[in-house]
C-alpha cells in the first residue's frame, strides 16, 4: 500500500506526458491523481494504529548492495514504512496536494503539461522522504524532491525568480552532500541502512564520530527548515515562486528539515541531541523573535507571510530539542498546523495578488468592503496562525512552550515574547489590507472569491478547526512512537544525573 | 620450426584465446572495413560492417565474463582478463558505439574519408581493451598507441577547420611527450627490476631511487592522459577542437581506460606514502576543473573543463585504496564511476554534435536559450545529462559519486571526501545554469531554432538515457556480474 501511495503521482505523470498539452487536460489528470493518494492517505490513516511504536504497513524490496571489507555487505533496500512520527506528515501531503492543483487554476498559465508533470513527481520525492526506512533510499528521494521545486521556481516564478531559484538549490545541496558523507559513514561503521536497525546500533558509536555526524545530518537539515543563520534563501525562494510552490514550499517541503531533525537527529542520536539541545534551543528561540521583527519590517505581503514561516518553525525547533513529552509532540502537531496555516496565508495572498497584481500592503485598505468572503476567509487564517484559542495554532505552542518551559524556562520566555510579536505583525498587516478606509481606486472593483476558491479554502478551514477543537484525534495518532522517544530521553537523562552524582561524591570524598 | 610452434602453443592457450578474441576479433573488422571499401559493391555494407565488428567484439568480451573460470593472466602473464577487465571492455564497445552513432552524419563536407573514420574509430576500442588487461608496461605501451594514433587523426578530422587542426596537432604533440615519460619511466624500471612484467615490478619492490623514478615518471605518463593537474592544460582546447563525436569518445573512452589500467594494473604498485601527494592533485584537479568550467560561456568549454573535475572526483579512490580501503570496493567504485560518466558525458557531448549541425553556435550558451520549447525531447534528455554529471539521485551519477567518496570514508579520510562534494556543488553551478537556459530563458531575438534530426543520434540518445537511469536505479545490473 506504502508503495502504491509513493508511485502513484508517477502513473499520473505517465498519463500527463501521453495526453495533449491543454490546461484542463492536464489539470483534470494532476487532480485525478492526487485525489487518489488523498484517499489512500485517509485510507492509510484510517488504518493506522496510533499507540503503536514500531513501524507500520512496511514493505521491503532488494535493491542493491554495498559491499564493506572482511566480505561483509551492507544490503540497501526500497522500504518503505510508517511511523507516529511520519504519519501526520504523510497524511497531510496527500490531503495538501489536490488543493494545491485546483489553486493552479488561477496563476499557472502557460506550460501546463511540465508544471503538472513536475508537481506530481515532487509529490512521489515528498511522499518518499516521508515513508522511507532504509537511509539510503531517504537519500534518493530528499534529492529528488529538489530538482522539482528547481523547475517550478525556475519556470512559473516572479521577477527575480532565477536568483531565487539558484541560491534555492545551492544551499539545500551544499547540506545535503555534507548529509551524504555522513551517511557513508554511518553505514561504514554500523553495517546497515535500515533505519530501526541504525536507532539500536547508532549509539554504539564512539562519540566523537557521533557528534560529527550528528553535526551532519542537522546541518542539512537546519538549512531545509530553514533555522536561523540559513534563512536567507527562503525569503527569496517564497517570494519568487507562484503559489502553488509557495503552498508546497511552505506546507511540505520544509517539513522535511523538521522531520528530519527528529528522525535522524534526536531519534537517532538521542545523547547528542541532548549535549546539544542548548544550541538548538537558542537557535530555535531566536529564530521565533527574529523571525517575527523581520515579518514586521515587510512591506510585501507574501515576503511577511514567508518570514512568518521562520518563526514558526522556530517553535518547531524548539519544541523538538526541549526533548520531553509535550514539546515532542507540541512539536510534531505544529508541524501540521503550520502546513495548514501557512498554506492558506499563500493561497489567500495569490487569490488577492491575482485581482490586483500586486502584494505591497500600502496598495491595500478596505479591502473588506468590497470582499467580505476574503476577509472572513483572511481574518480566520490569521488567527489560526497567531495561535487564538480553539483552533489549531494555539494548541501547538502550547504544547510547545509548556513542553520547553519543563527543559528550560528561560528560552520558554523567550519563545512567549514571540507569540505577542507574531500577533502584532499578522492583525498589523490584516489592518492594512482589510480595514480602515479605502484609498485605491483600483481597489474598488475588486471581484470577491468564487466558488472554486472558497471550495479550495473551506476545508482546510475545517481542518484548522478540528485540530483545534480535538487536537487528540491527531496527537493520539503519535502517541506511541514519541513516547518510546521521550521514554528513551528520559533514561539517558536519568542515566546521566546519576554518573553526575556519583562522580560528585567520589570528588566529595 | 617445431621448437617456435611448441613455444607458440604454450603461451597462446585456450584461454589466452578466450581473452584476446575481442581484440583480435577487431582487428579482423578493421580490416573487412578496409575492404569493403576497396570493392566498390561491398560500400554500403561499411555501416554494417562496422556494427556487426563491434558487436561480435562485445559477445566475445561477454564470454570472458561469464565465463565459468576468468582466464587470468595469459600470454605469459602480461596480458590480464576477469570479470573485471571484461565489463570495462564491454564498456569501451558501447562508448564507441554511440561515439560512432552520434558521428553519422556530423561530418558533410568530409563525406570522403568515411571509410578512414570508422576504421580509426575500431581501432580505438582495441587498444583500450589492451590497455585495462596489460599486465605488462609495453603491452600497456602499445594499448595507448593504438587508441592514440587513431585519436590524433580523429581529432583533426575537419581538415577545413583551423582548430579542429590545432586540437590535433597539440593533443599529438604533448601525448607523443607523454608516452615518452612513459617509456623513459618502464626503461628505468626495468632497470632497478630487470623485467617489465607489474608483479616483477611489484615483487622487486620500490625500494631503489631508480625504481621510484620510474614508477614516478610513469605515473605522469598515466596522469597525462587522465588529464590530472598539473597535466590537464591541453584539455579544454582539444576537448573544444576536436569534432564533437571524438571529444565524446575521448572524454569517456579514453579516460576509461586509462583509469582502468590505473585503478585494477598500476595502483597496488604505488607506494602508500603517496597517498596524501595524490589526494592533493585529485583536489586540485577538481578545483581548477569546476571553477575553469564555471566561468565558460560555451558549453562544450564548460564539459571538456567539467571532464577535468571528474578526472579529479574519480582520482580521489586512489589515495582511498592507498590508505587502507578494501581493493575490490575500490576498483568496483572507479569502474562503475566510468561507466556512468560513458553514458553520461558522451549523451551530453552527442547531444551538443547534434546541435551543432545547425551551425557552430549552438554550442554556447546564449543559443541554447529556451530550448526547451523548441526541442523538448533534446532539452528533456540534456537535463537528465546535466542533472547526472552533477550528482542528482536517480541518475548514475550519484551513484558512481556514492562509490567513490565510499571508498575514501572507509579509508578514514572523511575530511577529504567534505572537501570533495564541496566542489560538486560548485559544479551544480554551472551544470544548473544550461539547464537555466533552456527550459528557465526565452530564446534570443531572431535566432533560429535548431532543426536536425538524425536517426543514429536519436538511438545513441536513446541508449544514454536508459544507461543512465539504469545505472541509477538498478547498480546491481552492473555490480553483479562482479560477485561481492
Amino acid at each position: 500500500m506504502l508503495l502504491w501511495l509513493t508511485f502513484l503521482p508517477l502513473v499520473g505523470v505517465l498519463a500527463i506526458l501521453l495526453a495533449p498539452d491543454r490546461a484542463g487536460t492536464q489539470r483534470g489528470i494532476a487532480l485525478l491523481t492526487s485525489l487518489v493518494v488523498a484517499v489512500l492517505g485517509l485510507v492509510l490513516w484510517g488504518c493506522f494504529e496510533g499507540g503503536d511504536a514500531a513501524m507500520q504497513l512496511t514493505t521491503s524490496i532488494d535493491w542493491f548492495e554495498i559491499a564493506l571489507p572482511a566480505g561483509h555487505v551492507v544490503p540497501v533496500h526500497f522500504a518503505f514504512g510508517v511511523d507516529g512520527i511520519s504519519i501526520l506528515l504523510v497524511v497531510l501531503t496527500a490531503v495538501l496536494m489536490p488543493f494545491v492543483v485546483l489553486s493552479t487554476a488561477g496563476h499557472i498559465d502557460k506550460r501546463f503539461k511540465e508544471f503538472f508533470l513536475w508537481l506530481l513527481v515532487m509529490e512521489t520525492g515528498m511522499l518518499g522522504v516521508f515513508l522511507s526506512t532504509d537511509l539510503v533510499q531517504f537519500y534518493f528521494f530528499w534529492e529528488l524532491s529538489l530538482v522539482p521545486l528547481y523547475f517550478i521556481l525556475g519556470i512559473w516564478g516572479g521577477s527575480r525568480r532565477l536568483y531565487a531559484t539558484i541560491k534555492f538549490f545551492l544551499y539545500t545541496v551544499a547540506g545535503s552532500l555534507v548529509m551524504l558523507i555522513a551517511i557513508i559513514s554511518l553505514l561504514y561503521q554500523t553495517g546497515t541502512s535500515d533505519i530501526s536497525e541504525l536507532i539500536s546500533r547508532a549509539g554504539g558509536l564512539d562519540p566523537s564520530q557521533q557528534a560529527w555526524i550528528f553535526g551532519s545530518f542537522a546541518l542539512a537539515f537546519a538549512i531545509k527548515v530553514p533555522m536561523l543563520p540559513f534563512h536567507t534563501w527562503l525569503a527569496d525562494a517564497h517570494t519568487e515562486a507562484p503559489t502553488s510552490g509557495s503552498v508546497i514550499l511552505a506546507g511540505v517541503l520544509l517539513k522535511m528539515g523538521t522531520y528530519g531533525l527528529l528522525r535522524f537527529g534526536i531519534q537517532l542520536f538521542p545523547e547528542m541531541a541532548l549535549s546539544y539541545s542548548g544550541l538548538f534551543l537558542c537557535l530555535g528561540a531566536a529564530g521565533i523573535v527574529y523571525g517575527a521583527f523581520l515579518a514586521m519590517a515587510q512591506s510585501d505581503l507574501k515576503r511577511l507571510v514567508a518570514c512568518s514561516s521562520v518563526s514558526h518553525l522556530g517553535f518547531v525547533v524548539l519544541g523538538m530539542f526541549a526533548l520531553t513529552e509535550a514539546g515532542l509532540r507540541g512539536s510534531v502537531l505544529q508541524m501540521v498546523n503550520h502546513g495548514i496555516s501557512t498554506g492558506l496565508l499563500f493561497l489567500l495572498v495569490g487569490m488577492i495578488y491575482e485581482r490586483r497584481h500586486t502584494r505591497m500592503l500600502d496598495r491595500f485598505g478596505g479591502v473588506a468592503r468590497v470582499m467580505p468572503v476574503f476577509a472572513f476567509f483572511f481574518v480566520f487564517t490569521v488567527l489560526s496562525s497567531a495561535g487564538l484559542p480553539g483552533l489549531n495554532g494555539f494548541v501547538g505552542e502550547y504544547m510547545i512552550l509548556s513542553g520547553t518551559f519543563l527543559a528550560s524556562p528561560l528560552w520558554a520566555a523567550v519563545a512567549v515574547t514571540g507569540v505577542i510579536f507574531g500577533a502584532v505583525y499578522l492583525l498589523v498587516a490584516t489592518r492594512r489590507v482589510l480595514f480602515g478606509p479605502l484609498v485605491h481606486e483600483e481597489n474598488k472593483a475588486l471581484t470577491d472569491l468564487g466558488m472554486r476558491e472558497i471550495g479550495i479554502l473551506v476545508p482546510l478551514c475545517v481542518l484548522a478547526l478540528w485540530i483545534g477543537i480535538s487536537p487528540n484525534t491527531f496527537v493520539g495518532k503519535t502517541a506511541g512512537t514519541l513516547d518510546q522517544l521521550s521514554e528513551r530521553i528520559h533514561q539517558i537523562r536519568a542515566d546521566d544525573a546519576r554518573t553526575a552524582e556519583v562522580s560528585l561524591l567520589e570528588e566529595t570524598r | 620450426m617445431s621448437d617456435l610452434k611448441t613455444l607458440f602453443d604454450s603461451i597462446f592457450t585456450a584461454s589466452a584465446s578466450l581473452a584476446t578474441a575481442p581484440i583480435l576479433a577487431l582487428g579482423v573488422g578493421l580490416l573487412l572495413l578496409l575492404l569493403c571499401d576497396i570493392v566498390t559493391p561491398l560500400r554500403p555494407a561499411r555501416g554494417l560492417a562496422f556494427v556487426g565488428t563491434l558487436v561480435v567484439a562485445a559477445i566475445l568480451q561477454a564470454r570472458v565474463l561469464f565465463a565459468n573460470s576468468a582466464p587470468g593472466l595469459v600470454l605469459d602473464g602480461t596480458f590480464l582478463a576477469d570479470p573485471t577487465t571484461a565489463l570495462f571492455g564491454l564498456s569501451f564497445l558501447v562508448g564507441s558505439l554511440l561515439a560512432w552513432l552520434y558521428a553519422s552524419g556530423y561530418y558533410d563536407e568530409e563525406r570522403v574519408l568515411a571509410t578512414e573514420h570508422d576504421v580509426l574509430f575500431l581501432a580505438a576500442p582495441a587498444g583500450m581493451i589492451l590497455m585495462v588487461g596489460a599486465a605488462d608496461l609495453l603491452v600497456f605501451f602499445v594499448g595507448l598507441e593504438l587508441l592514440s594514433l587513431p585519436l590524433y587523426a580523429l581529432a583533426a578530422f575537419r581538415r577545413s577547420r583551423a582548430d579542429s587542426v590545432e586540437a590535433g596537432l597539440k593533443y599529438f604533440l604533448l601525448g607523443a611527450f607523454s608516452s615518452a615519460m612513459f617509456l623513459f619511466g618502464s626503461a628505468l624500471l626495468y632497470t632497478a627490476a630487470g623485467s617489465l612484467s607489474l608483479s616483477a615490478i611489484a615483487e622487486h619492490g620500490l625500494a631503489s631511487r631508480t625504481a621510484l623514478a620510474g614508477i614516478a615518471l610513469v605515473t605522469s605518463g598515466v596522469f597525462f592522459k587522465a588529464s590530472i593537474f598539473p597535466f590537464h592544460m591541453w584539455v579544454p582546447d582539444v576537448y573544444q577542437g576536436s569534432p564533437t563525436p571524438v571529444t565524446a569518445l575521448m572524454a569517456t573512452g579514453t579516460k576509461a581506460a586509462i583509469f582502468g589500467f590505473l585503478v585494477v594494473q598500476l595502483m597496488p604498485l604505488l607506494p602508500p606514502s603517496a597517498a596524501p601527494m595524490i589526494a592533493v592533485l585529485a583536489i586540485v584537479t577538481m578545483f581548477l576543473g569546476n571553477f575553469g568550467a564555471l566561468v565558460q560561456s560555451n558549453v562544450k568549454r564548460m564539459l571538456a573543463y567539467s571532464g577535468v573535475a571528474h578526472a579529479g572526483t574519480l582520482l580521489l579512490v586512489v589515495p582511498g585504496f592507498l590508505a587502507g580501503a578494501d581493493p575490490a570496493a575500490a576498483s568496483r567504485a572507479a569502474l562503475f564511476y566510468l561507466v556512468a560518466y560513458l553514458f553520461t558525458g558522451t549523451g551530453a557531448f552527442g547531444l551538443l554534435a547534434l546541435l551543432e549541425a545547425d551551425g557552430e553556435r549552438f554550442t554556447s550558451l546564449d543559443s541554447l536559450k529556451g530550448l526547451a520549447k523548441r526541442r523538448p525531447a533534446i532539452a528533456a534528455a540534456m537535463t537528465l545529462f546535466l542533472l547526472s554529471l552533477g550528482g542528482i539521485p536517480a541518475t548514475g551519477g550519484f551513484l558512481g559519486k556514492w562509490f567513490v567518496f565510499s571508498v575514501l570514508v572507509e579509508a578514514g579520510w572523511t575530511g577529504t571526501a567534505i572537501l570533495g562534494v564541496l566542489f560538486s556543488v560548485v559544479a551544480l553551478g554551472y551544470y544548473l545554469r544550461v539547464i537555466v537556459a533552456m527550459y528557465m530563458e526565452e530564446a534570443l531575438e531572431g535566432e533560429a531554432a535548431p532543426t536536425t534530426n538524425r536517426t543514429g543520434a536519436t538511438a545513441a540518445t536513446a541508449v544514454c538515457v536508459v544507461g543512465v537511469l539504469a545505472t541509477g536505479l538498478l547498480p546491481a545490473l552492473l555490480l553483479g556480474p562482479l560477485g561481492s
